[in-house]
């Protein structure tokens, strides 16, 4: 492959993987900005997206009702993680909330591993097939989807929260829960339900990259954290993740392809301390010299 | 209600601003904007040594504010602020309270993980050095600095007439308690300038008689006094001079008896029908 | 009345220390030694944590990596021969401390959840450093050849050494942490916790003591992590990781983070319930033990901090508490 090809492939890796750090930062997202928890168990959700997937085939379901079943399964998870987990807490605190997150996190991956074994697993082709050819590099159809699910999410959720009335209630809760208790907006149910759509969100980036990547009992970490990073240097808005976690992929593919595959996965971390720090110093404008 | 015995406002030092030469605390057109807001706007005056200075504003006007960026919580926008002809302006809150000026809060902000004891404590903070070794590995000169800490945090508790509640957390104390509690506190740091922030803030009557006997004992040590305050028959009777802020701007300066019966003051406080 | 009360405040340490002393007495299966040997060594770490989730109020989720670098650093040094084992655990207390230190000033601006995201990087960056650099470290396999912890020619070989070693350790590292959170410094942290604002404005410079703070316990974690590698004769980029971290959060939450004490209790729990669901399940699920510990640690962590999150130590403080106000009520209905 010519080196203009190469560059080429290892940009559409990293804008595939990059896709997925966005959805996955949208989740963190959805999440931190309604109740203000950073929810350690997104990672995971994208991890059982993929698992329940190869489970439910595996008992000999077809394809789109395995899908259908993987996805409704994380709603159902990330829902009861915020009722079992999270809501009875009497006094929650960012660490406490923190540390139940992680607990949760650890439990899905355990439960996991006990049921499925540890092997990565596979699961087919979402839809046919196809290779194209782009500037000597090689494109498959897998990957046109990751990228058109992005848009498709990215379009729907910003539709969802400027012009439906729930979603308009979502960002209301987002910048003030108690105004927004006070004029009748039931927050309890809107947190409930935004557990569940980062959930099915989730689920759904597991799905389309597992075919791609492999899926298995442990990578729900490692893309949970760069979906994280995605979200912290995005702002937490929606544009802002999309586009953090296409960048991170990006550098990250490129990174990866020509320097050192095995350091790739520090990249990610390391643009977002560098960030946090990079934050510090420029906040530090006499607002507060404590 | 006027319950002290002595007009305080008695003594002979009854004007300000004479000078950077003999003048405490020195602010010079301080502002500072907050988002779409702001707080203060062009704010001088100047505060001499030993003097009783309150200013009182309707809600919202810049008092806390101004409090904040006297102590190194804000930096003002554009502005100067001199304490005994040093400027202040950018120095850090911790060392502010090495040059000795001292604060409460209006919301208290004690320290419920500590007694009440630990509470003046940490106000006697700068007059103590030694760091982590030393503490960790019980030197004598550790040993003998806390307890002249102990000491000293128990003569402010005494002051204020808490010495035996020491042991107590500070959950357990009501409103006035915990506001001299703040005020211990600050004294800890043997303070040349103390800024009190509402002190009379929500108090009952007996409670607010305690409090002007601890003035009281302040001012007799020489302790030169700024107190923010919404309770008129308190600062009509412990001040010397009153400086008015509305919307982040000083309006009028002047005795208690100019201020209460000038009119921007009453427009201010009362809205524009008056 | 000053004398007694000075005596008592000795008590808790010296039934600490007799118990570590004659505890070899009683039990003499050196399999449940070399367990207190690790609960001493992780109570170390535990104790950190606490000190800076409790008392600080610093999110920090690095703890494992300095634990790391103490084993690697003084591991390497060791296997090659470089330095005595002895000077190897200072040099990487002293690496450890600078790389805190250097580390430390920056990140410890960062606000609560911020500090656990950038401290949380750390962990896995380093982490990773460690597979990666194989040439030093061993990579994913670990580190051989490390020769027992030899120190003015006496030789540390058998468990009990190493239980003492670590005992000590711990104890001096609980002696240390509990004077300074009993101090000036303590105090001054304490309060920054409460309030930065007030704290601040009775002179207190936060940053400053953050950072020291944060420099203490990585140092103690690097010590506990030296000893532990000539304890294993070995290290492995796995131990220092996201397994550990939530092991250490389990400690700390368990026993209580408000007391320097909590957590070394937290830690004799959790070691010892690791051992025995480790033979419990090693019957079930013989080859992942470590993985389903985590299920039932995250079970564990949960309704801990749903129905006792002060721990135990706080719990048995509530009780004590209560207990006494029980005490003065009868008190003072017998006395009318």
């Amino acid at each position: 492959m010519t080196p203009f090809a190469e560059i080429i492939q290892y940009i559409i890796s990293g804008v595939t993987s990059g896709s997925i750090y966005a959805m996955v930062g949208v989740c963190w997202s959805i999440i931190f900005l309604v109740t203000g928890i950073m929810n350690f168990t997104t990672g995971e959700f994208v991890m059982l997206g993929g698992m329940l997937t190869w489970v439910f085939l595996g008992a000999g379901i077809g394809l789109a009702p395995a899908v259908i079943l993987a996805i409704a399964a994380t709603v159902a998870i990330g829902i009861i993680v915020e009722r079992l987990a999270l809501r009875p807490v009497r006094y929650p605190s960012e660490m406490t909330n923190m540390v139940i997150t992680i607990a949760a996190a650890s439990i899905i991956k355990g439960i996991i591993l006990i049921t499925c074994g540890s092997e990565t697993r596979v699961i087919q082709a979402l839809i046919p097939v196809k290779q194209i050819s782009i500037l000597g590099a090689i494109i498959t159809t897998q990957t046109i989807l990751v990228i058109g699910v992005l848009a498709v999410m990215a379009i729907g959720l910003s539709l969802f929260f400027n012009r439906t009335l729930f979603g308009k209630a979502l960002r209301a809760t987002a910048i003030n829960p108690k105004g927004a208790s006070l004029v009748g907006i039931r927050i309890n149910i809107l947190i409930v339900f935004c557990f569940g759509l980062a959930g099915g969100l989730g689920a759904i980036a597991g799905i389309v990259i597992a075919p791609i990547t492999f899926t298995g009992y442990n990578i729900g970490l490692m893309t949970g954290m760069k979906g994280l990073v995605a979200a912290i240097v995005g702002g937490w808005n929606m544009t802002g993740t999309v586009l953090a976690g296409l960048g991170l992929g990006l550098i990250e593919g490129l990174f990866g392809g020509f320097i050192s595959p095995g350091w790739k996965d520090a990249i990610a971390l390391l643009v977002m301390i560098l960030f946090l720090i990079y934050r510090t110093i420029s906040f530090s404008d006499g607002v507060n010299k404590v | 209600m006027n319950t002290s015995k002595v007009p305080l406002h008695n003594s002979k030092h009854h004007n300000i601003g004479l000078g950077r030469n003999s003048s405490l605390l020195d602010v010079d057109r301080v502002s500072k904007r907050f988002g779409g807001i702001q707080a203060l706007n062009d704010v001088t005056f100047s505060i001499e040594q030993g003097s009783i200075i309150s200013m009182i504003g309707p809600n919202g006007a810049g008092k806390s504010t101004f409090i904040n960026v006297v102590t190194g919580i804000y930096a003002p926008d554009i502005g100067q602020v001199c304490f005994q002809g040093q400027d202040i302006t950018r120095l850090p809150a911790h060392a502010i309270a090495y040059l000795g000026i001292g604060r409460t809060f209006q919301l208290e902000e004690l320290f419920p993980s500590l007694t009440v004891l630990e509470n003046a404590m940490v106000g006697c903070h700068t007059r103590s050095r030694c760091g982590m070794f030393s503490s960790g590995l019980r030197l004598p000169s550790a040993k003998t600095e806390e307890q002249r800490i102990r000491e000293e945090a128990m003569e402010n508790l005494t002051m204020i007439g808490l010495e035996h509640k020491a042991s107590d957390s500070i959950s357990s104390l009501p409103l006035g308690e915990r506001k001299l509690v703040g005020i211990a506190r600050a004294l800890g740091i043997q303070p040349k300038f103390l800024m009190l922030d509402e002190p009379a803030g929500g108090l009952a009557a007996h409670e607010i008689e305690k409090l002007v006997k601890v003035i009281d004992i302040l001012v007799n040590k020489g302790l030169t006094l700024f107190i923010v305050e919404h309770n008129m028959p308190f600062v009509m009777s412990v001040s010397q001079r009153v400086i008015v802020l509305d919307g982040g701007q000083k309006i009028v300066e002047g005795t208690p008896h100019e201020v209460k019966a000038n009119e921007r003051v009453i427009k201010a406080y009362l809205g524009e029908e008056v | 009345m000053k004398a007694s009360n000075k005596f008592q405040v000795y008590i808790p340490w010296m039934i600490l220390v007799a118990i570590v002393i004659f505890l070899p007495v009683i039990i003499s299966s050196s399999y449940m030694i070399s367990i207190m040997a690790f609960v001493a060594l992780y109570g170390v770490l535990a104790i950190g944590m606490g000190i800076l989730m409790g008392q600080a109020g610093l999110f920090s989720l690095v703890q494992p990596t300095w634990f790391g670098f103490g084993a690697y650093i003084a591991g390497i040094l060791a296997a090659r021969g470089l330095v005595p084992p002895g000077i190897g655990i200072i040099v990487s207390a002293v690496f450890v401390a600078l790389i805190a230190y250097i580390i430390g000033a920056p990140i410890l601006r960062l606000r609560g959840l911020y500090l656990a995201c950038a401290t949380f990087g750390i962990l896995i960056i380093a982490q990773i450093s460690f597979v990666q650099l194989g040439e030093l470290t061993g990579g994913h396999s670990g580190l051989l050849g490390i020769p027992p912890l030899t120190i003015g020619g006496f030789v540390f070989k058998s468990d009990l050494h190493y239980y003492f070693l670590s005992w000590a350790l711990c104890i001096c590292c609980l002696m240390f942490c509990s004077n300074v959170i009993n101090s000036r410094v303590g105090r001054a942290i304490r309060a920054s916790h409460d309030s930065e604002t007030a704290s601040s404005s009775l002179g207190v410079n936060i940053p400053k003591y953050r950072l020291q703070i944060f420099i203490l316990t990585s140092v103690m974690a690097s010590l506990a992590g030296s000893v532990f590698c000539f304890y294993l004769r070995f290290a492995a980029p796995s131990i220092f990781g996201f397994h550990l971290l939530v092991e250490l959060m389990l400690m700390a939450v368990i026993g209580g983070v408000g007391n320097v004490w909590g957590p070394l209790l937290g830690s004799f729990i959790i070691t010892w319930l690791q051992e025995i669901l480790r033979a419990y399940l090693g019957h079930f699920f013989p080859v992942m033990t470590g993985e389903v510990t985590a299920v039932f640690f995250g079970v564990f962590i949960i309704l801990v901090l749903i129905y006792m999150p002060r721990g135990l130590v706080g719990w048995v403080e509530q009780i004590f508490r209560l207990g006494r106000r029980i005490y003065e009520h009868i008190k003072s209905s017998v006395a009318q």
